[in-house]
């Protein structure tokens, strides 16, 4: 028996709805702006423009954390504290370049400490914080949605209390680069979030640690009576969160060269599950798809594109954005997909003739 | 017979991709009868009932219900035309109360609101014929699986069923209970329901039923009156084989001086389980005797580093080892088959492939993957070996029937290589044919020198294999027998002891 392409499983599978939802978001896109599709050089920044660029570039923050968010979810939880993790992340980095703002009154293009310390300490804070939130799951034994709660609503407070409630702001132009430098003609941070995605994707698929993952999502107790350390793995995926939120911090605030702890990563983790989940992977946790993901964050990310080129009024924009959301969610919901399977199975056949023996 | 009949499927034909999974099966029942439905797993008893339940839709063929042709076209469509069913698992929701989990979906109401007086003292009086005195108010979830058990029975009862299916509701439940489930069943009976019993134990079979009727591989093998059919016919017929090739099996051969494989010395827990020691040698099987809760199935999980001990220790091979989690026992040479096989055992959206590799997988920890080839090897090795039926190693092991499952927990085990091979229930709810060969593979085990703790709740299958056997009662080990000489009435009778003294203190 040769293995067939087989159009009834392609049409069961979530990712392919993901993949026609997006096609014809961006369809309305061209119909609407005919210039749509265009991108151009330039050669003063040595960067790409365009519309399909600037989608992936401004997607960034939600791809990288929606990495992290994807195995979470696989273990049957959910991360509320990225947001927060992303403020937090933003105000350390700029307290270390800023330091005491009384003194250092005027933002220029210099760093009280060094540069360094302003990038691995709110890494290494947004770890600790992920290793917070798996200790209460892991070893407190409490719901992940609970458990990440706290940092939820305590982080932005941190991260007031780290800034003394102030808005820093920078002109330090190494930090620039991360959110707004270039590599390869592409914005820097798409290179990040390549280089993310491979890492993530790497760690996962060519170590066991997926299938760990997977494992302890379907079964904890099957997966910890089969010698799996279940403790471990929630530790490492939620550090691996923390960390992640961490990075896209750092480049939500070097796109605006300030923290901003009010609004810095606000309902970042409600587009982050919104990703996981438009990507394929069911938040009752198990399997998990970390392409879904990206192709999720980025639907999102054109989703917004879409609803600024209709030109409507800000007001009406989170509305626009549901509803859109919502068809994106129906057309790969159970019934709809079981539907078009059975309709492509049924055409096969009788193109066959019927006769399937 | 001049009777009628309740419920008759004529020429019944149901094809899945690829296999024709049930063949023109004929199937009937009267009113007033209980009637067996036996086959192996995979014989299509399954398929059957869900074709009468509205799950699956048949091809061809009839179904007529007290005369009237009918098609179920789901389960809610079969309970409205009077066929109830209540399954192995039991399908109730654990956090509502008893008389809840009975209405729930039909609640009785009075001035637009629920009527929770008249749930409550009709759920009272539904126990009662059950000969049930229970707090229904109370959460289902406290009360234990054989009394979940009779409530879902008692719901599928009280939705006036005239047809009712009680697929393997015995699986669970002791002696004692069974024997409370068969007078209700008889009951029933008296009051003219059909009623539909699918099990694997054959004395239940013909403790209860009147009628029997035989499947194998989705095609009729007959149906018979139950007392124009023996036992060993009857294995026959099901297995297409007879009993003695079957259980053709040789008890484990272990020489006087062979070295001590697993020493536990005086372990236990408080309230759960009594300082207990045990001497397995190598090579040997010892059988666990003893009802549920006697504190079987802490021994072993106590041994698994799955439960804590308080007292006492354990020896590998005369080396004293720390075992605090299941992975420190597999780290020992240590494999465990859980009894709940469903809760504990497997990973049900994994692949058979992925179910096998797991443990070997967590003893090399996570930065060292198999390959993809090993992984496929071991499948295809084991998959081979222990005869699971699947059609590729990529299938999730939820979708496989309880007796390829049992098989695929063994192989994960079976991959470790291990030394001392702990069983709880392994061949609990799988058919007659899966069982043996369950029983086989673990004496083959033997032989290659590994030692196995095998734990029973069917006595005949412990005497069968075991070298020595172990009597539990109150969490404690109360005799230990020589596997050879001893007998099934012995081993009861030390069990029965306890009850009686247990009684007497009640009194």
């Amino acid at each position: 028996m040769k293995k067939k392409f087989d159009l009834s499983s392609l049409m069961r599978s979530k990712l392919t709805w993901a993949v026609v939802a997006e096609a014809l978001i961006l369809l309305v896109c061209l119909l609407v702006r005919p210039d749509f599709f265009k991108i151009s050089y330039q050669p003063s920044t040595g960067m790409l423009y365009g519309n399909l660029i600037d989608i992936v570039n401004r997607s960034s923050e939600i791809t990288i954390i929606a990495m992290g968010m994807t195995m979470v979810i696989a273990l049957g939880g959910t991360d509320l504290s990225v947001g927060a993790l992303v403020a937090v992340a933003g105000a350390i980095a700029l307290k270390f370049m800023r330091w005491d703002v009384t003194v250092y009154n005027t933002p220029g293009d210099y760093s009280v400490y060094p540069f360094f310390l302003a990038i691995l300490v709110p890494l290494v804070v947004c770890i600790l914080m992920g290793l917070f939130n798996g200790l209460l799951i892991a070893k407190g034994d409490m719901q992940p949605i609970i458990a990440t709660l706290i940092l939820m609503v305590c982080g932005r407070g941190i991260a007031q209390i780290v800034t003394n409630g102030k808005q820093f702001t920078t002109g330090y132009s190494p930090f620039r680069v991360i959110g707004q430098g270039s590599f390869l003609f592409l914005p820097m941070p798409i290179i990040i979030t390549i280089i993310v995605i491979l890492c993530v994707s790497l760690f996962v698929r060519k170590t066991a640690f997926g299938t760990f993952v997977e494992a302890v999502g379907i079964n904890r107790s099957a997966a910890r009576l089969s010698g799996i350390n279940a403790q471990m793995v929630i530790f490492i995926v939620f550090a691996i969160t923390g960390f992640l939120s961490g990075i896209s911090g750092l480049i939500y605030s070097s796109r605006i060269m300030s923290n901003d702890s009010n609004n810095a990563g606000l309902n970042y983790e409600m587009d982050a599950i919104l990703a996981v989940v438009i990507g394929g992977t069911s938040m009752t946790g198990g399997k998990f798809s970390l392409a879904g993901t990206v192709l999720g964050s980025i639907i999102i990310r054109t989703i917004v594109t879409l609803v600024y080129y209709f030109g409507i009024a800000s007001e009406a924009t989170m509305a626009f954005k549901a509803i859109i959301i919502a068809v994106v969610i129906v057309l790969q919901s159970e019934p709809v997909r079981e539907h078009f399977a059975k309709r492509t199975r049924s055409r096969s056949q009788f193109a066959r003739g019927g006769a399937l023996k | 017979m001049p009777e009628t009949n309740l419920l008759e499927m004529r020429q019944i034909e149901i094809q899945f991709p690829g296999v024709k999974a049930l063949d023109k099966v004929d199937f009937s029942l009267r009113a007033g009868e209980i009637h067996s439905l036996l086959g192996e797993n995979g014989a299509g008893k399954s398929t059957l009932i869900k074709c009468l339940t509205g799950v699956h839709h048949k091809d061809a063929g009839t179904i007529i219900l007290d005369g009237k042709e009918v098609q179920p076209q789901s389960p809610q469509n079969a309970i409205e035309l009077g066929i109830s069913t209540v399954y192995q698992e039991v399908n109730l929701c654990p956090n509502l109360t008893v008389a809840e989990n009975i209405f729930v979906g039909r609640q009785p109401m009075k001035h637009h609101q629920i009527d929770w007086k008249t749930i409550n003292s009709r759920a009272r009086d539904l126990m009662a014929r059950f000969r049930l005195d229970i707090d229904v108010t109370r959460p289902l979830s406290y009360y234990s699986t054989a009394i979940q058990q009779m409530v879902s029975i008692a719901r599928a009862v009280d939705i006036k069923a005239k047809v009712l299916i009680l697929d393997e509701p015995t699986s669970s439940l002791d002696d004692n209970e069974v024997k409370l489930l068969f007078e209700v069943m008889n009951d029933l009976k008296a009051e003219g329901m059909g009623i539909i019993f699918i099990t694997h134990f054959l004395d239940q079979v013909y403790a209860v039923s009147d009628r029997l009727t035989i499947l194998r591989n989705g095609r009729l093998v007959g149906t018979f009156g139950i007392n124009d059919i023996s036992k060993v016919e009857l294995v026959t017929q099901m297995v297409g084989k007879d009993m003695d090739t079957i259980f053709n099996l040789k008890r484990a051969n272990v020489s006087p001086d062979a070295p001590y494989m697993l020493t536990a010395t005086k372990i236990g827990a408080p309230g759960q389980l009594d300082e207990i020691t045990i001497n397995l040698k190598k090579g040997e099987l010892i059988g666990f005797a003893g009802l549920l809760g006697s504190g079987r199935t802490e021994t072993a999980e106590m041994l698994f580093g799955a439960k804590h001990i308080t007292t006492g220790e354990i020896s590998i091979e005369g080396k004293p080892v720390n075992i605090a989690k299941p992975y420190d026992a597999l780290m020992q040479g240590m494999a465990f088959c859980p009894e709940d096989r469903k809760l504990d055992g497997i990973i049900g959206d994994l692949s058979i492939r992925e179910n096998i590799a797991l443990a070997i997988q967590a003893r090399r920890g996570f930065l060292h993957p198999l390959s993809a080839k090993e992984q496929n090897d071991l499948a295809d090795k084991y998959i081979k070996a222990l005869g699971i039926a699947t059609p590729d190693a990529e299938k999730k092991i939820g979708e496989l029937s309880g007796g390829n499952q049992q098989k695929v927990i063994l192989a994960r085990w079976m991959a470790t290589e291990p030394k001392v091979l702990i069983l709880d229930e392994p061949t609990r709810g799988i058919d007659i044919g899966a069982k043996a060969e369950i029983q086989r593979l673990m004496l083959e085990m033997c032989e290659d020198g590994v030692s196995v703790i095998f734990i029973s709740s069917e006595l005949d299958e412990i005497i069968r294999c075991s070298n020595r056997v172990i009597v539990m009662r109150d969490k404690e080990k109360v005799a230990e027998l020589d596997g050879n000489t001893c007998t099934q009435s012995q081993i009861l009778s030390i069990i029965a002891e306890g009850a009686a003294s247990a009684g007497g203190i009640a009194q």
